[in-house]
């Protein structure tokens, strides 16, 4: 491939952020704070808007970004501000645009699933191409990707947010359009299973009986959703009346609940107070939706069969095949099982080609596949990026923060913030990260989606 | 800083998504406000007391009717931050609502 600075256009003209120190760079700034000071009249008054950066580093480079989910509509906006002159180009063919953190939501009966759905137009940021139509092929050593269609486009710089390929498939029976009747239940593929999930709980809350919550050994993306949805199952039968003629039991395809120690203590102990069963290292293998039985493969090679009356299953994830199936994918372990990107887990560049940079659940990165994960790093990507096509390297560091508000109840929830290395680092210091708490549970049900859109549009 | 920047650009996307209902409100109140400045004999200081009583009611009132409205309960409240917001987010109706009481109480008294 080419080398760097033969992409970064040679003007004279190159302008220079002086955000070059990565302490004084975005969002923990001084300068941001004086920014929304300055502005805040003006979007109190509806004649301005927050946020807004000039453009500073002039190119005419060729930009692609490949997947409009959170990660690549908020790199695009903030792209779109730090370049002057750039064509930055987004290929997905999705016309709608999910609030995903929603859907344990909805398919605990808390929202209508029209507040997760959106128009995806209403997120691309302005002077962006728009190419409607999903990535088929990666081709990182001619700087091109193909579409469906065989559309083929090349790239200066390449950004891939495609997101995971949620893979049902590896469980032998199962029907992702089947989820909602004969109480099958998974909260991640759409608005329409979340919903169809919360009717399989709704039936299941008026009968009782036995219900299976599944986690597969891949990594997975709202890592915190599984157990969300096991405590309020737990909940709503509370609610119904059905305690006393129910049994739940969360089967974990790990020796874990959650990879966050601390978490996982705190969860596990709670789940023993309120008589919620945990099996390790059961890995859902195959079900029998019609029949309600679910096989799982046991640490020792054996298999155990199981009825139940409601199962949640969560699928093993990886990367989608594009990505998988290119050199983009990771050749080493632990990554390279799932084909997840190859990226620094600092800078979020691909480690053998330079041009690339990955943002949200497809990169290869311990923990952290969430929206708050984005939040954080599509400034780290959008600087990074930046500053390549300047000629100069990706300077600044991301640390891995996550959050995750884990419902404990319907109107509780604790706020968990953590990083790579699975520390707990609450955004204000009087956050108590294991305390059950309204302040939690109101961030994700009225605080969380506005942030959402503020991050989509580069603004936080 | 940033937590600043942030609950700000949360509070900019709420208000999106109500404008409509927003600038209805803020009319009707400019609307109350240039009534009472037009009436003769409006008396603001004698309305501030009752603009007051109406604040602290409304804010009483929100203390229970938020935790409710936001699929919770004041049980929830598990330690001082939740008390906190929950005392903020309060105050904040009750000053929406003394500020439209005010010029109602000022022509009452006029």
């Amino acid at each position: 491939m080419q080398p760097l600075k033969a992409r970064a256009e040679p003007s004279a003209a190159l302008r220079v952020d002086p955000c070059v120190d990565p302490s004084d760079c975005p969002d923990t700034s001084r300068r941001r704070w004086m920014q929304a000071m300055l502005l805040a009249p003006a979007a109190v008054a509806g004649t301005g808007r927050p946020g807004i950066a000039r453009a500073s580093i002039r190119t005419s480079a060729h930009i692609v970004i490949a997947g409009s989910g959170l990660g690549g509509i908020a790199v695009a906006a903030r792209l779109g501000r730090l370049l002057d002159g750039a064509r930055i180009t987004i290929v997905d063919r999705k016309e709608e645009h999910n609030y995903q953190p929603g859907y344990t939501l909805v398919a605990t009966g808390v929202w209508p699933v029209a507040k997760v759905r959106e128009r995806n137009a209403d997120l691309q940021p302005a002077r962006v191409e728009w190419v409607k139509e999903m990535v088929a092929g990666f081709d990182p050593a001619s700087n091109s990707l193909t579409t469906e269609s065989g559309r083929r486009i090349a790239y200066d710089y390449l950004v891939v947010a495609t997101g995971v390929h949620l893979d049902y498939a590896q469980i032998a029976g199962m029907d992702v359009s089947a989820i909602g009747s004969n109480g099958l239940a998974s909260v991640y593929p759409s608005p329409q299973a979340a919903e169809a999930t919360w009717q399989a709980m709704q039936a299941f809350t008026r009968t009782g009986g036995e219900a299976l919550m599944t986690l597969p050994s891949t990594p997975l993306k709202c890592a915190g959703a599984p157990l969300k949805m096991t405590f309020m199952l737990r909940d709503r039968l509370r609610q119904a009346g059905m305690l006393e003629k129910s049994k739940i039991t969360f089967e974990s395809a790990l020796g874990n609940v959650f990879s966050v120690p601390t978490v996982n203590d705190n969860v596990l102990s709670r789940w023993k107070t309120l008589g919620i069963g945990v099996e390790f290292n059961h890995r859902l293998e195959s079900i029998d939706i019609g029949a309600r039985r679910a096989t799982f493969a046991t640490a020792d090679g054996g298999k155990l069969e199981r009825p139940y009356d409601f199962i949640h299953v969560v699928p093993p994830m990886r990367a989608p095949d594009a990505v998988r199936d290119s050199d983009l994918a990771s050749k080493q372990a632990p990554f390279a099982a799932g084909g997840w990107l190859e990226v620094d887990k600092s800078t979020l560049q691909h480690k053998r080609y330079p041009n690339v940079f990955g943002i949200g659940d497809v990169n290869g990165t311990p923990r952290g596949k969430t929206a708050a994960t984005v939040k954080k790093s599509a400034p780290v990507v959008a600087h990074n990026l930046a500053e390549v096509i300047a000629g100069r390297s990706a300077n600044l560091s991301f640390d891995g923060y996550t959050s995750c508000p884990l419902i404990t109840r319907e109107g509780s929830a604790m706020l968990i913030e953590f990083d790579y290395e699975g520390r707990l680092v609450p955004s204000l210091p009087m956050i108590s990260p294991l305390q059950d708490s309204y302040f939690a549970w109101l961030m994700k049900d009225r605080m969380l989606k506005p942030a959402y859109l503020a991050v989509a549009r580069g603004r936080v | 800083m940033y937590e600043i920047w942030l609950a700000m650009n949360i509070v900019w996307e709420i208000a999106m998504g109500i404008w409509p209902a927003l600038l209805l409100a803020a009319l009707a109140w400019i609307a109350l406000v240039a009534a009472a400045l037009r009436r003769p004999g409006s008396r603001w200081a004698a309305g501030l007391g009752p603009a007051a009583m109406a604040g602290v009611a409304v804010a009483v009132a929100a203390v229970f009717a938020v935790p409710w409205l936001t699929h919770s309960s004041i049980a929830e409240m598990g330690y001082w931050v939740d008390w906190a917001n929950l005392a903020a987010i309060a105050l904040g109706f009750g000053a929406i609502a003394a500020a439209y009481a005010w010029p109602v109480a000022a022509m009452r008294r006029g």
